[in-house]
């Protein structure tokens, strides 16, 4: 017969091809390292490359996405949690990790090259490390105001600046985790108060909720906003692409909070399969190499060592730089979830 | 057909379709359930039914007159622009958000949010619709235009297409209210358009509940259920209305004097969701710099970067993304390999078993359709995530299966209608010639179908590559193109991930192209 021929060439003749293909594709492969990386993977993928090529370990690794958030390798970690095949977590940011870490998620590691990080970045129990910062920051376009014009967290609600100010929605990522720390710095009351104001000066227009941080950073670069609270990384990106904006580091006056820093965090899984080379990778992660290339980059994350090597534009925070927020990162890690369902039912209605 | 074919071809549904939403359910405990009648989470699903509803509307004004004048008229490029008019369903809606976003900063909220999605969704009415237009027998309207000219033939061809332009209408509904990155993405200021598939999203933190993310769902599952089974039901309604003996193709309609400004509509509809979105792609790959430190550029100096930053965004994206376009090519193509015979089976017999038997198996494949990705994601976790199958897990097998499990149900859809425009008799004669189930469907069933099973293979394949919600959770659906264009969204690097982007719809739309130009048939993607 001349037409089922035809038919079993379109869909049969393929498949086999395909399969085979499919085998190359190097998925049954055993690596000898799996890594979930929640950091940028255009930022990340290169540097891990590098430990790969040092290292001569084969190295998977896997991203998240900026519609998640984090939440989606969280998310993973938990649901493969009757067996684990990820073996070290690197987080870019740390209320979800300390979150995993509070489930029993994670195991102990101390690792050296982390001696000399601030115990505040550190577990007591070492079951995770934070390196590598980002800061909360404002965004300015200058072309459309002075920098100088802003400089605390309240100016967010100020009616000067109904229409022209944003910031991303407190659900996912480093505004959830910081939204989260507000309660802790504020009180209950007082955070719930300044977060129910920012809602409905949403509600009314006057100020704009984003989906994420990056494109609350695109409209402030853009002129569409004046001014609006993000990461340094993305204040950097838009800096670095020559648009014209300048960075304010919020809450530095007396009596005020000062600036929230959020550090990457490395985690060893608990029940990770392969421990001794994911140990070798945290320490890698945790050296002042790879804190110097990760300030040195397009992210501008900040070194949480004094004396790591850093580029001009990176500035230092603690006593030779700006004020950090004072921030339990255990504490913020404990409530997250709380927290959120909260923010949940506020932004979400 | 063989018994035995259809339990295999049941069986294998039910493990990669079925399986991950049974391991769902079964997390689902009572106290899960509390909650859902409250005021909030009938507000939000009151909120997704509107914006549905209205999406559809929308998708149907647009799409019902776009088939029309593609199928039936003399408006020129009427085959191009047939073939064109697909191209806003394939480009992910988020892009075609991202798009009038920046060119209409004002336009934001529901509005925004129901016309983009109907915009994305209109094809879905225009395909069906042309191809129940196709089907009206050239002496009924001729009859018509002798007795009224152009109105009365359109007083008779309407009823006679509704069911199917509503059929599409229903789906366009479907995808509307299960999409929530759109309503997060352009109602950021002003009273906050949030829809129920963020609560989904939202309430899978809940880690105290594993069960929640589940029982929340329900209600958007049955709203979507709710909304198919009436979809089928009208398709199965529009298949016989024009079904005739002795079929006669009818001449295309002369428009007179609305023939350009008919032209002007169509072209329009393809340029709105479509051709803007691209060129924006385009013009974004080659992200033109305005200074140069404190300089401003000349507009040659500032096209001449920008061809430079396009040649080198391509480069970057290609050089980055080639294993994972590879890897999204191969996982959607094995998928709708598998796909099309699968669904081609499953189609059969749910359009030649009479009763509750057909309708109970129709409703079935339905699930994966009507459940949010991510649940089904995280079900795919909880099947294979064993000791048993680890190897498995851990492979790049898990992307085909997943996708399998995933859209198959769109190439039973597409099976099913077709099986009802062939004549049962030429089987029912292959059998008693002695012809058994596997020969009869290789030598009867499928030739007939060569066009829907095509239909099937592009639209599983298309529906893969772009499938972004259910790559998040599995490890193999991670090393796919879009999931790396939207992990570069976040960068910033505006022009590496439209490049990225050109490439993944290039890379979408190349099997549909290469079948028109190789065949020169369209797609029956429709019976």
């Amino acid at each position: 017969m001349h037409r089922p021929q035809r038919t079993s060439r379109l869909f049969g003749a393929p498949l086999p091809w395909l399969l085979a293909l499919l085998s190359l594709a190097g998925g049954c492969s055993e690596p000898d390292l799996v890594v979930y990386c929640a950091l940028d993977q255009v930022h990340s993928e290169d540097l891990i490359r590098e430990f790969a090529r040092e290292s001569g370990l084969d190295v998977r690794v896997e991203f998240d996405t900026e519609a998640t958030k984090t939440v989606g390798l969280v998310g993973r970690i938990r649901e493969e949690s009757s067996r684990t095949r990820c073996d070290v977590f690197w987080n870019n940011e740390i209320a979800n990790t300390v979150a995993l870490a509070s489930e029993g998620l994670l195991q102990p590691y101390d690792s050296p090259a982390a001696s000399e990080i601030p115990e505040t970045f550190r577990d007591p129990e070492r079951r995770w490390t934070g390196f590598a910062a980002r800061a909360r920051v404002f965004i300015v376009n200058t072309d459309l105001m002075d920098p100088s014009e802003v400089d605390s967290m309240d100016d967010l609600l100020d009616p000067k600046w109904a229409g022209k100010v944003g910031m991303a929605r407190p659900l996912t990522g480093t505004t959830l985790t910081h939204m989260t720390a507000l309660f802790q710095m504020l009180g209950e009351e007082a955070a719930r108060g300044y977060l129910t104001e920012v809602k409905a000066a949403n509600d009314r227009g006057e100020l704009d909720l984003t989906s994420g941080n990056a494109t609350l950073m695109k409209k402030v670069r853009d002129g569409v906003l004046h001014w609006g609270w993000t990461d340094t990384d993305d204040y950097y990106v838009a800096k670095s692409d020559d648009y014209p904006v300048a960075v304010v580091y919020p809450d530095q006056g007396e009596g005020e909070l000062g600036t929230m820093v959020i550090p990457n965090t490395v985690a060893l899984l608990a029940g990770a399969p392969h421990p001794e080379a994911a140990k070798a990778f945290i320490d890698w992660a945790l050296s002042k190499e790879v804190e110097a290339e990760l300030a040195a980059s397009r992210t501008m994350q900040i070194p949480v060592r004094a004396d790591v090597p850093r580029p001009e534009h990176v500035p230092n925070f603690g006593p030779d730089g700006y004020r950090a927020m004072d921030v339990d990162f255990q504490g913020v890690g404990e409530e997250l979830v709380e927290r959120h369902t909260w923010l949940k039912e506020t932004f979400v209605e | 057909m063989s018994r035995s074919l259809v339990v295999t071809a049941l069986v294998a549904y039910a493990i990669l379709g079925l399986a991950p939403l049974f391991a769902m359910a079964l997390r689902v405990e009572p106290a899960d359930l509390a909650g859902l009648l409250d005021e909030r989470t009938l507000s939000l699903l009151g909120r997704t039914f509107q914006l549905g509803l209205v999406a559809a509307a929308i998708a149907f004004t647009l799409g019902l007159p776009f088939g029309f004048l593609v199928a039936r008229t003399d408006v020129p490029g009427a085959n191009a622009l047939r073939t064109l008019g697909v191209l806003p369903l394939l480009i992910p809606p988020l892009f075609i958000a991202m798009t009038w976003c920046v060119l209409l900063p004002e336009f934001r909220g529901a509005p925004a949010t129901m016309s983009i999605l109907g915009l994305s969704t209109f094809p879905l009415v225009a395909v069906f619709s042309a191809r129940a237009f196709e089907r009206i027998d050239a002496r009924q309207e001729e009859a018509a235009l002798v007795a009224g000219g152009l109105p009365a033939v359109l007083r008779m061809e309407l009823p006679l297409v509704l069911p199917a332009a509503l059929a599409g209408a229903c789906l366009a509904f479907a995808f509307a209210v299960n999409d929530f990155g759109v309503p997060d993405y352009v109602s950021s200021v002003g009273a906050k358009f949030n829809v129920y598939a963020d609560e989904v999203m939202f309430t899978w933190k809940e880690i105290q509940q594993p069960g929640k993310p589940v029982a929340t769902a329900l209600p958007l599952i049955l709203l979507t259920l709710g909304t198919l089974i009436p979809a089928l039901a009208l398709r199965r309604k529009g298949a016989m209305a024009t079904l005739a003996g002795g079929f006669r193709r009818p001449a295309p309609l002369r428009l007179g004097a609305w023939r350009w400004p008919a032209f002007a509509f169509a072209l329009g509809l393809v340029v709105l969701g479509a051709g803007v979105p691209i060129a924006r792609l385009f013009w974004e790959g080659g992200n033109m710099p305005r200074h140069v430190g404190n300089a401003e550029l000349s507009t040659t100096e500032a096209l001449s970067a920008g061809w430079t930053t396009l040649r080198d965004s391509f480069g970057l994206a290609f050089e980055r993304a080639r294993n994972d376009l590879k890897n999204s090519l191969l996982f959607s193509a094995a998928a709708a390999l598998v796909a099309a015979p699968l669904g081609l089976i499953l189609g059969h017999a749910i359009e030649r078993s009479r009763g509750w038997k057909g309708r109970a198996l129709e409703l079935t494949t339905l699930l994966p359709l009507a459940a949010p990705a991510i649940l089904f994601s995280i079900g795919i976790i909880a099947v294979w995530n064993h000791d048993t199958t680890a190897r498995l897990y851990d492979s790049a097998w898990m992307g085909p299966m997943l996708l399998i499990g995933r859209f198959t149900v769109f190439a039973v859809l597409i099976s099913s209608g077709a099986v009802a425009s062939l004549n049962p008799v030429l089987e029912e004669a292959a059998e008693i010639g002695g012809a058994g189930p596997i020969r009869r469907m290789v030598a009867i069933v499928a030739p007939a179908l060569r066009g829907a099973l095509a239909g099937a293979f592009v639209l599983v394949f298309v529906l893969a590559m772009r499938d972004l919600d259910s790559a998040i959770l599995v490890p193999a659906m991670n090393k796919t193109a879009i999931f790396r264009a939207f992990n570069g969204v976040h960068f910033g690097r505006d022009s590496y991930v439209a490049a990225l982007s050109l490439l993944l719809i290039f890379a979408v739309v190349f099997p549909g192209l290469l079948w028109t130009l190789l065949t020169k048939r369209r797609l029956e993607v429709l019976p």
